[in-house]
């Protein structure tokens, strides 16, 4: 074909016809697909706190306080702000008692106390804090 | 500007510069426009990847090497996790490595968007980068839709992937693939015609086949010289066996016949995906891997967008690798750009080096050795960089 000179004005004139590419959040919320890896949630209904998904997060975003084995009295500590959101922790869970949630997906807080979520009864979770106020399960490595 | 009358002007490009996103340091020696010696130093992106991994577990490193790349995250894990699959000796149902092709080649489609458009503004072709980054976001939603992230993925799982393929997801891939063909054509057509860009890329930056084999070339740069190197179609891995890959070469070997390279490298993505959707094998998505891997050694070699990614696992039995080796393209091509760069004009530098799709960060493993004098490279044994760490804490802690 022969050199030709204005290869993308037809694209530049077309585009003055039609809306913006870009969405017009925040005014309208933005459509978040179905899979999308957000914000964990825990049911404490089947959880036999082995602790894998602890073990096996990479950014050492969970740590499970185990009170009580027998009457099933765990606290799971998920620190939102570490969470790579890779869905290992799913996956890792034989009892199959975490997902991870598309809403809401706007997760940004002005304080970092705000990401650290303590899932469990709440008279388990002031137990655990009571016992360990500054457990942190670090960084692996 | 260095004035060195004895060899002419050096200009010292980076490590922050306009051109590129990552850090690297360039020195063009030039005389009048024409570079005449040319210097990379690479490092200043050295993260420690390779030494954090010896520090977690199989698992957890999965995720840390997805990071070894921003755009082809999805290669790292799948190399990691068929070397380790290798060590264990199982291997991925057909579903499973199915799936991960199919967000290989999703991954391939986004890459080499997203290299058209750098390119396009290295050029100065603003219009072209703009929509062709419009168009990126198609796939960018296709591969958010399918896995559940934009960037790093997570496909992979030690032994699998996370999920399956629905037909929603299939028929949203079939339609976004539609208008992606269908905009590819148009930007083939751009690439090769329009007059003005053709000055920018036309006899520019050639590399003949010979150079390409001695420089070690990889990836579309090496196909763009008629160097048949692609290990989907040499040594094909995952499920590339049972959906063969027809191989884009050129012979030309400037930035034209890589640009063309690329683009016919998406219609053969294009028709991949297609085909994997059509015909996904039915199965299981994983199987169970121990958490101690068997001790051994393990190489793979994989196609990521830019090139031959290459990893190298040794276990000693335990639950993290004893030893782990990254290799990414880019360090393979980054000698052309500096041999290639000689005899050109200073303003063309900047298209050559993006010529190879260049991504620092993925390659910055090394570290550079230089005496401050004279610049010249300097090497250390093992007894002697130990001994320097230590004087350098002790003169710190002083």
């Amino acid at each position: 074909m022969r050199k030709r000179f204005g290869t993308m004005l037809p694209d530049i004139c077309r585009s003055l016809f039609r809306r913006p590419a870009t969405g017009d959040y925040p005014f309208v919320a933005a459509v978040t697909p179905e899979r999308l890896r957000g914000r964990l949630e825990w049911d404490p209904a089947a959880c036999t706190g082995c602790g894998l998904c602890a073990m096996d997060c990479p950014a050492s975003a969970l740590a499970v306080a185990v009170l009580d084995r027998k009457a099933r009295r765990f606290v799971l500590q998920y620190h939102l702000d570490r969470c790579i959101f890779c869905g290992q922790c799913v996956v890792s869970c034989r009892q199959g008692c975490l997902r991870m949630t598309g809403t809401p997906w706007e997760l940004a807080a002005l304080t970092r106390e705000t990401f650290v979520t303590y899932f469990g009864d709440p008279t388990d979770v002031e137990q655990v804090l009571a016992v360990k106020p500054e457990e942190d399960p670090g960084t692996p490595g | 500007m260095t004035d060195n009358t004895a060899q002419g002007f050096t200009v010292p490009i980076g490590p922050q510069h306009p051109a590129l996103k990552e850090p690297g340091h360039f020195q063009f020696t030039v005389d009048g426009e024409i570079v005449t010696r040319a210097y990379v130093r690479l490092g200043y992106a050295h993260r420690g990847i390779e030494k954090a991994a010896e520090a977690r577990s199989w698992t957890q490193n999965l995720y840390l090497l997805e990071r070894v790349c921003g755009i082809c995250s999805h290669i790292h894990a799948l190399a990691y996790s068929l070397a380790v699959e290798q060590l264990a000796g199982v291997e991925a149902p057909p579903r499973a490595q199915a799936i991960r092709v199919l967000v290989a080649e999703l991954e391939r489609i986004h890459s080499h968007f997203l290299w058209m458009g750098v390119s396009a503004h290295e050029a100065g072709f603003d219009t072209l980068f703009m929509y062709s980054w419009r168009d990126r976001e198609t796939v960018m939603d296709l591969l958010e839709g399918l896995t559940g992230n934009r960037v790093n993925y997570s496909a992979n799982l030690l032994g699998g992937v996370k999920f399956d393929l629905q037909a929603a997801q299939a028929d949203s891939i079939r339609r976004g693939l539609d208008f992606l063909e269908q905009r590819t054509r148009h930007y083939l057509d751009v690439v090769s015609n329009d007059a003005m860009f053709l000055q920018r890329t036309r006899g520019i930056g050639v590399m003949t086949r010979a150079q390409a084999e001695v420089m070690g070339a990889v990836g579309p740069t090496a196909r763009a010289s008629n160097v048949g190197r692609d290990l989907r179609v040499e040594a094909p891995y995952a499920a590339y066996r049972d959906f063969p890959v027809r191989m884009a070469l050129d012979e030309r070997g400037d930035l034209e016949a890589r640009f063309e390279v690329r683009i016919r490298e998406l219609f053969e993505s294009f028709r991949l995906i297609r085909q994997i959707l059509d015909d996904l094998p039915p199965g299981e998505l994983g199987v169970r891997l121990p958490r101690r891997i068997p001790a051994g050694e393990a190489v793979v070699r994989l196609e990521a967008p830019r090139g031959e990614v290459y990893y190298f696992v040794k276990s000693n039995g335990g639950d993290r690798p004893e030893r782990l080796k990254v290799r990414t393209p880019t360090i393979c091509n980054l000698t052309s750009v500096v041999r290639l760069a000689v005899g050109h004009q200073l303003a063309d530098v900047p298209m050559i080096l993006a010529g190879i799709d260049p991504c620092f960060s993925c390659n910055d493993r090394l570290v550079q050795l230089y005496q401050e004098e004279t610049g010249e490279g300097r090497s250390m044994s093992w007894k002697d960089l130990r001994q320097y760490g230590i004087d350098f804490y002790a003169r710190r802690q002083a």
